[in-house]
């Protein structure tokens, strides 16, 4: 085999594509998928009241789409097609608008996900300061446990960089150690590193705390 | 020394509960102004020459005037999205002092003669999310929100919505199509929001800061505001200071002050033996300014005319232990996933420059692809639905320009390595 | 509610200066000032424009950005450059840009040769490019649904297609899905994209993204002609442009037409063409042999044995179907009344009963009818007793662009729930066959003051603005007629310019048909004729052994009428039955004695009637496969044989006839309809159409209205409604492509009947009445009011055309 064979390969996208989906036909034995029948599309109550809730405080009920897949989502544990086509019934709206909402944002999965989760940032501060490591270790300390570990755009918390978002509370600056003690935290049910916990952490101007 | 307005003892315990905001005098900007006639106050924040706080550091009181007058469904709509890669600084405000932002929203909305406002903030600011949440239900309890507030004759629901994590909603009308429960992709302007925006009615679109900073405004009069800063920069800013500086975090500083005070004097400038090699002075999407740039005055003009901007106020600061490629690598990757893809300059031309980094990367280069990388860069400039796109190609452009001597040194080093990987394992 | 003006400015492009209707996008004005500037996304038929492709970036004097022409209103006095450097540079970053991503593989690219990246790409391009990175690759080209083939390796993301299923279909079913470089088209988790209108995303593409799966790889586009027609499927009429490539249709396109289709097309309309060249068609005329066998026959055995109706002289019958032109409508009357001496001749459909060619004459008021467009620029627009989506597709889509684009308020007013209900203010449901006890609420509420949805209908009405629309179906009974008529006249309807009657018929031509006197009792122009029977007295006459031949001119009465056994045994009853039919339906096999080959629409010179009075011309596309004839010239060689010399020898002479025949078309001729066609009742001559005499007086007509609503008996009986679905077709059944979709028996329930007879969304069930029985599959849908069943009619098995009674038992099979 010649040199240039072996050279380390541009990084393309595995099966040329790197979405789930573009490589995915229909399966021609489904009906369409119009706007669920409430009839034949049960809703548990405790969601159908809280998307109600959400849908009541908009002049246009569609605006409470984002907050309804948040709400399917925590209720499903991802916004899997059936979360979707709850959400789609008691809105009133096809399953394809609200597919097609959720995977728009970061946040949703239209995969499985862990029960919980991390965001590691990998933009740019944080990554000056050594968050694509942080990343890896993360990766490597959350194997076998119950969480999904995600590379996350800048998350807007660079005074702690690198940092993370266990579950939604932010953390930082993390070390490298600092992934096992957050997988230990999070299997035992207790509050992720508190003492590195952005919510008591001081503003960074000495004039903002001078009396 | 600083000013502090909207910092000042900001750390204090309880202040976000309405109890202590109020012992502090909070509130009392609204209790004022809803006695002054609304087009009064439109003329403080006028003469206070107030610009956006959020990135484009357009005039408030001028964007404000352009509503219609009278009756209809108007909007007010808080930009809290904060994704700037960089910023972060209107999280701190909404987690401390969320009432200075409501306080704010009230007087904006009667002073427009606005019946609904909405703040939506990006999706993983929970806590902040839920501290503002709480402030909202403390604000009504007190009156100061729903039907006829302190029998002043004007009316506001006001409703926090959360994102669910995409750069593109903090783009302004990106964010009025998310609110809608949409994709958040931006629209065409013309129209503009204030003609037509949310539910396709006027609107009117603030970042967090600059409504935080409206009861300020009242309190100390638009003129005397306009003192503070610099005569086109006037009033404090609050910057947010990240990257290789040893004090990073959250500032509150009077506009026009120095860069290197700024980045030495209050961060304590990058860890000893380390110099400035670049730094963004606005966040990721302003082009980036170097170690000779830092006497320059930061205010929006001075940036501007050093050919940056000064944006949302955040500056990341590299020391040259960072390569100029490593840097603009992360910019560019952080683009292409952010771009909504609904315009092909910009998404087929961060898909692209992405696609050719990764290729300089894997040693497939030769510095003459530097020539196409930058003039892809000038391609995307100008031509795309909304500036998403020159957000990537200004600071690319700026990188490729000031670097590229150390670009075209990287490219080789990089098809080294390349080969003799190739041929160790030939 | 008031039309775009139009108002004149002029500009200057490109140094020179041009004229422009105030408003227009700055992309047509230029185009209609011979100025190309290339756009992908921008299709005004889809509504606002999005500006998602930037390749139409021009230079505005004052502005300092470029700016996108498909999104700029021209302003007078505007300055606009689109030739020079930066948009050059900008148009080239552009087609860079596209390409990035884009296979470039033409050569065996369906679209190649009338793709409009292709003809950008050499136009506006650099011609080279400097993108050596890998590209995108996907297994391609994966099925969207059994009609559509995505190649999303090709998608440049346009967002056409998207916002044809988002804004124009509304069936919000094909989406964007991911963000970014990694936006694909696609749908929620699998599903196929299956609508009615599905197929006009082919035709939007502007890219060889999404093709036509029935058409992939079968032509070039310098292999075909392209051949204007009109679609014969429904009563919409759509024009259509064939794709002819060796005698063959291969493909249908829309032709837009704003008086008529929009530039849309249902995909019955779209892929139903393949009917036409299937070994199904009957392609040379069939006799019944001596053992009771039909055998291909020659023409001249054919019509021998045809003529034998001379025997039935006076004791002839004849029916005729939707699918008939003007001529041969007006050629079979003749047949019968001069040829035959016999008055007994129908073409309606529905359940019509006797003909009050008073009534008739009232509703057919050239005053009185509303247009297409009308549909979209009212200010009320209500939907009676018909299911666009069904009935007449394409006004599916007129309706919601009024709602959407316009603000028109609709209404409802049905027994089966409507597709159309989540656009409309108000939507009421009555008990099927409630419609006449309905209109006389209507009719009450509007005079009287009182509450109830009735009253919400009658207060919008009256109040909402004064061009109103109403849309109704032909199933309408005559007694919910007159009440009709007397609505309009109180809110004056023929008075003004913009309001109206529409009526959706049930067949395609039935207006012309009807224009052309095949009527009983009415001949050509709604004149005096003898008097005739109706269909259903033809039926009961033919099974009581009265009528000796009956003459089915493209209809097949078991498939389409009512009490399909009653004809069963009209059928049986009559010595001669003589049938022109493309296919050999169930009636006609069993039947017909002699049967001649029916032409398609593709292949009839003639003309039809639109609904709204429009004459539109059909010209033939292809020649007649086999054997097979014009109609017009069957139908005249007929007459010779039972002594009746026309005078036809040329579809024009018919033509002329008809016109001669009809008052109301006078002065029209084959060019003044041209491709467009032309609405009778705007013409002049409208005023020869006979002014209508009294009208039978109305029972109750100002008497308070009976309690409406459901009424199921108590042995938990259903009350029956009937629909047709846009699939119930022939054609459908026999195309390759539409096996998909052929209808069925779909019974439809609401949940509580379902729960209460224990039957599941799904599940095989059975209807039965007075020893009739059908079976079905159960569908439950939440609008359907309880006590009620809607089932399928027109379909090729297990019709509800046998029911004959409104109550029905269903049951768990
Ligand atoms: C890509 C992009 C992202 C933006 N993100 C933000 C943001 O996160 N927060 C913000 O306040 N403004 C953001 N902006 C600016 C807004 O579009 C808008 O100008 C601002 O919210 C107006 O408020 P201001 O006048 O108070 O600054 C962004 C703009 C662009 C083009
Ligand atoms: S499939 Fe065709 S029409 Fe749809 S977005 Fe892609 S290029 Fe446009
Ligand atoms: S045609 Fe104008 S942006 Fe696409």
């Amino acid at each position: 085999m010649s040199a240039i064979d072996r050279r380390p390969p541009v990084p393309r996208y595995a099966h040329g594509s790197r979405v789930p989906g573009w490589d995915e036909a229909v399966d021609l034995e489904k009906p369409p998928a119009t706007v669920p029948d409430p009839a034949l599309t049960p809703v548990p109550d405790e969601l159908r009241e809280a998307i109600e809730a959400e849908m009541a405080k908009y002049p246009d009920r569609r605006s409470a789409s984002i907050p309804a897949l948040h709400l399917a989502q925590r209720h499903h544990g991802w916004c899997s097609p059936e979360a979707i086509a709850q959400v789609a019934c008691v809105m009133r709206l096809t399953p394809a608008y609200l597919t097609s909402v959720a995977s728009f944002y970061d946040m949703f999965y239209l995969e499985p996900k862990a029960a919980h989760e991390v965001y590691v940032c990998t933009n740019i501060t944080c990554s000056l300061l050594g968050a694509d490591e942080l990343y890896e270790r993360m990766c490597q300390a959350a194997q076998g446990h119950d969480i999904t570990v995600r590379g996350f755009e800048c998350l807007g918390a660079c005074d702690i960089a690198p940092m993370a978002s266990v579950d939604g509370e932010y953390v930082g600056p993390l070390n490298l150690d600092d992934a096992s003690l957050i997988v230990e935290d999070i299997d035992a049910g207790r509050a992720v590193l508190e003492h590195k916990q952005l919510r008591h952490r001081a503003c960074a101007d000495p004039g903002a705390r001078s009396e | 020394m600083s000013r502090h307005l909207l910092f000042d003892r900001i750390d204090e315990p309880g202040l976000n509960t309405i109890g202590v905001y109020e012992r502090r005098g909070g509130y009392s900007a609204m209790r004022k102004a809803l006695q002054m006639p609304p087009e009064a106050i439109i003329e403080e924040i006028k003469q206070s020459a107030i610009r956006g706080r959020g990135g484009a550091g357009f005039q408030m009181g001028q964007k404000a005037s352009f509503l219609p007058k009278g009756e209809m469904a108007k909007y007010l709509v808080c930009n809290a999205d904060e994704s700037e890669p960089g910023t972060f600084k209107d999280r701190e405000l909404m987690q401390k002092s969320p009432h200075t932002l409501v306080e704010g929203i009230i007087i904006t909305t009667y002073a427009t003669g606005i019946h609904r406002a909405f703040i939506y903030i990006r999706g993983e600011y929970q806590l902040q999310a839920d501290i503002l949440d709480q402030a909202v239900a403390e604000a009504r309890s007190a009156g100061y929100l729903g039907e006829n507030i302190l029998g002043s004759g004007h009316s506001l629901e006001l409703v926090v919505h959360r994102g669910a994590g995409a750069y593109i909603c903090g783009e302004e009308t990106g964010l009025l199509d998310s609110l809608e429960g949409k994709r958040g992709n931006p629209r065409l302007k013309p129209p503009f929001p204030a003609i037509e925006g949310l539910y396709a009615g006027p609107t009117l679109v603030n970042n967090v800061e600059t409504l935080g900073t409206v009861p300020t405004i009242i309190n100390m009069g638009g003129a005397e505001y306009a003192k503070i800063g610099t005569q086109g920069s006037t009033g404090t800013k609050l910057i947010s200071v990240s990257g290789d500086v040893q004090r990073p975090g959250n500032y509150e500083i009077e506009l026009g002050m120095p860069s290197r005070e700024i980045i030495y004097g209050l961060c304590g400038g990058p860890r000893d033996g380390r110099s400035v090699k670049m730094w963004f002075p606005g966040g990721s999407s302003s082009p980036v300014l170097l170690e000779s740039d830092l006497d320059l005055a930061y205010d929006f003009d001075t940036m501007a005319k050093a050919g940056s901007m000064l944006g949302s106020g955040a500056i990341i600061v590299v020391d040259d232990s960072h390569t100029a490629l490593e840097v603009m690598q992360k910019v560019v990757k952080f683009y292409a996933h952010e771009s909504c893809g609904k315009c092909v300059p910009c998404r087929e031309g961060t898909n692209w420059t992405l696609k050719m980094i990764e290729r300089i990367e894997a040693g497939e280069s030769t510095p003459m692809d530097l020539d196409i990388l930058a003039s892809a860069q000038s391609q995307i400039i100008g031509h795309c639905l909304c500036v998403l796109g020159d957000a990537m190609a200004m600071p690319v452009g700026s990188i490729v320009e000031k670097f590229r001597d150390e670009l075209a040194e990287e490219i080789e080093a990089a098809r080294e390595r390349a080969n003799s990987l190739a041929y160790a394992t030939a | 509610m008031p039309r775009p003006e139009r108002k004149l400015i002029s500009l200057t492009i490109d140094g020179r200066e041009v004229q422009a209707v105030e408003g227009t996008m700055l992309v047509d004005a230029a185009r209609a000032a011979d100025v190309e500037i290339p756009y992908f996304c921008y299709e005004p038929k889809l509504g606002a424009p999005v500006g998602a492709c930037r390749m139409c970036l021009v230079e505005i004097e004052g502005i300092p950005k470029l700016q996108t022409s498909c999104s700029t209103p021209v302003r007078d006095g505007m300055v606009v450059n689109t030739t020079v450097e930066r948009v050059k540079e900008a148009q080239n970053s552009i087609v860079e840009f596209l390409l990035v991503n884009h296979p470039l593989d033409c050569p065996v690219c369906d679209k190649g040769g009338e793709c409009p990246l292709q003809d950008i790409t050499f136009g506006w391009g650099k011609g080279r490019t400097r993108v050596i990175e890998p590209k995108r690759h996907f297994v391609k080209p994966l099925a969207l649904s059994p009609l559509i083939a995505i190649d999303r390796e090709r998608c440049i993301l346009c967002y056409r297609c998207v916002r044809f299923s988002q804004e124009i279909a509304e069936d919000w079913q094909l989406i964007f899905t991911e963000r970014g470089a990694h936006t694909f088209v696609g749908t929620h988790d699998g599903h196929p994209y299956v609508a009615p209108f599905s197929g006009n995303i082919i035709e939007l593409c502007p890219v060889g993204a999404l093709t036509s799966r029935p058409y992939r790889f079968r032509a070039r586009p310098w292999d075909v002609e392209g051949s204007g027609g009109v679609c014969t499927l429904c009563p919409s009429q759509c024009n259509v442009e064939f794709t002819v490539r060796d005698d063959k249709v291969t493909r249908v396109l829309a032709r837009e037409n704003p008086g008529v289709d929009d530039g849309w097309l249902c995909d019955k309309g779209r892929f139903a063409y393949q009917a036409i060249h299937v070994d199904e068609r009957i392609t040379t005329p069939l006799v019944r042999g001596a053992d009771g066998e039909l055998r291909p026959a020659g023409w001249d055995e054919a019509l021998e044995a045809a003529g034998a109706l001379a025997e039935h002289r006076g004791r002839a019958a004849a029916l005729i179907g939707g699918q008939a032109s003007n001529e041969e409508a007006f050629l079979l009357a003749r047949l019968l009344r001069e040829g035959l001496g016999s008055g007994d001749i129908d073409s309606r459909l529905g359940a019509a009963g006797e003909l009050d060619l008073n009534l008739m004459r009232a509703l057919a008021a050239p005053a009185l009818q509303a247009s297409v467009s009308d549909l979209e620029f009212a200010h009320i627009v209500l939907v009676l007793g018909t299911e666009p989506i069904d009935d007449s597709p394409i006004l599916d889509l007129r309706i919601r662009k009024g709602v959407r684009r316009n603000g028109v308020k609709l209404a409802i007013a049905s027994a089966r729930p409507s597709a159309l209900d989540h656009n409309a203010k108000l939507a009421i449901r009555f008990a099927p066959g409630g419609e006449a006890e309905f209109l006389e609420s209507l009719e009450w509420a509007l005079g009287t003051p009182g509450s109830g949805e009735t009253h919400e209908l009658a207060a919008l009405l009256r109040d909402g603005g004064e061009e109103v629309v109403i849309l109704w179906g032909e199933s309408l009974s005559a007694p919910a007629r007159a009440t009709l008529l007397r609505i309009a006249d109180r809110l004056g309807l023929a008075e003004r310019q913009g309001a109206g009657l529409l009526e959706v018929p049930l067949g395609t031509n039935a207006r012309g048909i009807r224009e052309a006197g095949a009527l009983p009792g009415a001949g050509p122009g709604y004149g005096e004729a003898s008097p005739g029977r109706s269909a259903a007295q033809i039926a009961a006459a033919a099974a009581a052994g009265e009528i000796g031949a009956l003459h089915l001119f493209q209809i097949d009465p078991l498939r389409e009428l009512p009490d399909r056994d009653g004809w069963e045994r009209a059928l049986a009853g009559a010595k001669l039955v003589v049938a022109h039919a493309a296919t050999l339906t169930d009636g006609l096999a069993r039947h017909a004695d002699v049967i001649f080959p029916a032409e398609s629409g593709a292949e009839k010179d003639g003309t039809v009637v639109h609904p709204d009075g429009r004459l539109q011309r059909l010209r033939s596309a292809i020649r007649r496969p086999g054997e097979v004839r014009a109609g017009w010239q069957v139908l005249a060689d007929l007459a010779k044989r039972v002594g009746l010399d026309t005078g036809v020898l040329t579809a024009g002479m018919a033509f002329r006839q008809l016109i001669a025949a009809v008052p109301f078309y006078e002065g029209l001729t084959l060019e003044a309809i041209g491709g467009r066609g032309l609405r009778w009742p705007e013409t002049e001559a409208a005023a020869a159409m006979p002014a209508p005499g009294p009208l039978a007086a109305a029972a109750g007509a100002s008497a308070t209205p009976a309690a409406s609503g459901p009424r199921a008996e108590a042995n938990g009986h259903l009350l029956a409604g009937t629909y047709r679905s846009i699939w119930a077709a022939s054609e459908v059944e026999i195309s390759p492509a539409l096996r998909f979709a052929v209808a069925e028996q779909v019974v439809e329930l609401s949940p509580q009947d379902a729960d209460r007879l224990g039957i599941e969304d799904g599940a095989a069930v059975r209807v039965a009445q007075n020893g009739t029985r059908l079976r079905g599959r159960a569908a439950i849908r939440s609008g359907v009011p309880a006590g009620t069943a809607f089932l399928a009619a027109g379909i090729a098995e297990e019709s509800a055309n046998a029911l004959t009674e409104p109550l029905v038992e269903v049951s768990k099979l």
